[in-house]
């Protein structure tokens, strides 16, 4: 059976964005977990955190969203009052201000909408691979991972077809800002104190911003009301309208959260195809299409974390989380628990049930495109699976460096067609 | 203290539900086909949508606002049987309960 072996020594500086350059550091999440379900990090950039690495424990944290709020920030980075204001979209507000915002689009991004996009996404993916199979050898997170989510994007948001490979690269400089492949301001190497008002404290979020209000003045102009972003503009049945500032915050969050994470997920599970072989015949036999998609996106748990603050104090496997504390849910390490999955470190498309975490479950913050993203994931592999033979790894796979967005950043890949 | 759901195949499934604790946390419990509980319980999604009962409809409480907004992002169209079950809360006046999962 194929299993799979992480590398890291089992002590990995969770705080470190190079810890997590080859992989989640997995062998110190299987100690954590055994050892020190809460753990205490230093942090050289800031105040330390607590790790919480058990699936059970983030499940029974997550929803407590007011004990543990989202309200001071979301990431380990520190930010200043002023900054969480300045940038902040509703993944940094609790309670009836979440909700609020919430359900003026959670019906468009609801299953039963979603599931109308279903042609779109197999037209789209129809043409993405017939681009990049013939090639023989490729790049499948350039050519495929990153094509589908970018080109469904334009489609969500409304925005023009020549505008997405410009808007996705902003988008991968807001959300990648620690590594150097994807950004010239790498948050952890050099003052960004020019952008903290920004997203994610980048010039990306500035540019972004422009390009939000400018694509609004058109749309409104044309009285186009296609997409997203008009739904997000209405008010809500308490009667509150979002902000400027939130919409703008709204708009990097679409176009960095949503499209990168789908990314990452199909490019795990090209990556697992490589390594396990038996998925193709999975795929094949027609039997794991309901299921498929949640096991490739616990595998691939794109957002390796997502951050609280305690608000009182709280004791747990007996250390004393302090009001005020920062507390990390380490959802990388909640998906390979063995105590919640069985022979977690191995894919296996049928699982069921699959309580995985990638989507943060059980918490008021769960993804908001999660049905999106389930859809363009299984539709992506039904074409593949119909159309190849094999694939296999053609080189080094390579890491996004960030402990925030897990993602395989190249994937060299062989395929072989029937 | 007990609840029923009908799953959409038409079969009945019975549990012991306690105290205070939500349908949706029950049907999880239990691996109730298509009741996700995504959100916790928190109305962040719509994922546990039931119908219910006829006879319980009057016992089950009224619909808040987000819930009711949410009810309009369901998998099936809402009825006015329609509830999220994570908001109904078992207790003594709701022993018996029957509930319904909507059929894709």
């Amino acid at each position: 059976m194929t299993v799979w072996m992480p590398d890291d020594d089992g002590h990995a500086d969770l705080s470190s964005h190079d810890s997590f350059s080859q992989g989640a550091p997995h062998n110190t999440f299987a100690r954590l977990r055994r050892d020190d379900p809460v753990f205490w990090t230093e942090y050289a950039q800031g105040t330390g955190f607590w790790s919480i690495t058990r699936h059970e424990d983030i499940v029974a944290l997550n929803k407590q969203s007011i004990l543990l709020s989202s309200a001071h920030g979301i990431r380990i980075e520190d930010q200043s009052p002023e900054e969480v204001i300045a940038r902040r979209t509703f993944q940094e507000t609790d309670g009836a201000e979440h909700m609020g915002t919430r359900i003026k689009v959670a019906k468009a991004f609801s299953k039963p909408v979603i599931a109308g996009f279903e042609a779109q996404i197999r037209e789209l993916c129809i043409e993405i691979l017939d681009d990049a199979l013939p090639k023989g050898t490729f790049d499948a997170t350039k050519l495929i991972a990153r094509e589908l989510p970018m080109r469904m994007l334009g489609r969500i948001l409304g925005t023009p077809e020549e505008d997405l490979p410009w808007l996705v690269k902003k988008g991968d400089a807001l959300i990648a800002n620690t590594d150097p492949d994807f950004t010239d301001h790498v948050l952890d190497k050099m003052t960004t104190d020019e952008f903290r008002l920004m997203p994610f404290n980048s010039p990306a979020g500035a540019e972004l911003y422009a390009y939000a209000k400018d694509l609004m003045a058109r749309k409104n102009a044309a009285g186009d009301t296609n997409g997203i972003l008009h739904l997000i503009m209405q008010p809500g049945p308490d009667g509150s309208v979002i902000s400027d500032a939130e919409f703008r915050n709204f708009f990097c969050l679409l176009v960095a959260a949503g499209n990168d994470t789908t990314r990452y997920s199909i490019a795990a599970g090209l990556q697992a195809m490589c390594h396990q072989p038996e998925l193709l015949n999975q795929m094949k036999s027609g039997e794991v299409w309901d299921t498929m998609a949640d096991e490739v996106i616990r595998w691939a748990t794109p957002a390796l974390y997502f951050r609280r603050t305690a608000t009182a104090d709280l004791e747990l496997h007996g250390k004393t989380i302090k009001a005020g504390d920062k507390v990390v849910y380490w959802f990388a390490s909640g998906n390979r628990d063995e105590e919640a999955f069985d022979a977690p470190m191995r894919v296996n498309l049928a699982r069921t049930p699959n309580k995985h975490l990638s989507f943060g479950q059980g918490g008021p913050h769960v993804c908001l495109g999660m049905w999106l993203a389930r859809l363009e994931v299984r539709v992506l592999f039904e074409e593949l699976s119909k159309r190849i033979t094999g694939i296999e790894a053609a080189g080094p796979h390579k890491f996004l460096r960030s402990n925030f967005v897990g993602g395989i950043k190249s994937l060299p890949v062989t395929v072989h067609m029937s | 203290m007990k609840a029923t759901w009908t799953l959409p195949d038409g079969s009945t499934k019975t549990a012991d539900v306690a105290e205070g604790v939500s349908l949706m946390e029950a049907a999880v419990a239990n691996n109730i086909p298509d009741i996700e509980g995504a959100c916790g319980g928190c109305l962040s999604c719509a994922t546990c949508h039931v119908f219910v009962g006829e006879a319980w409809l009057g016992k089950v409480g009224e619909v808040e606002v987000f819930e009711d907004a949410m009810l309009d992002s369901t998998d099936v169209e809402r009825t006015d049987a329609s509830r999220l079950s994570c908001q109904i809360k078992m207790s003594a006046a709701l022993d018996g309960i029957t509930v319904t999962v909507p059929s894709v």
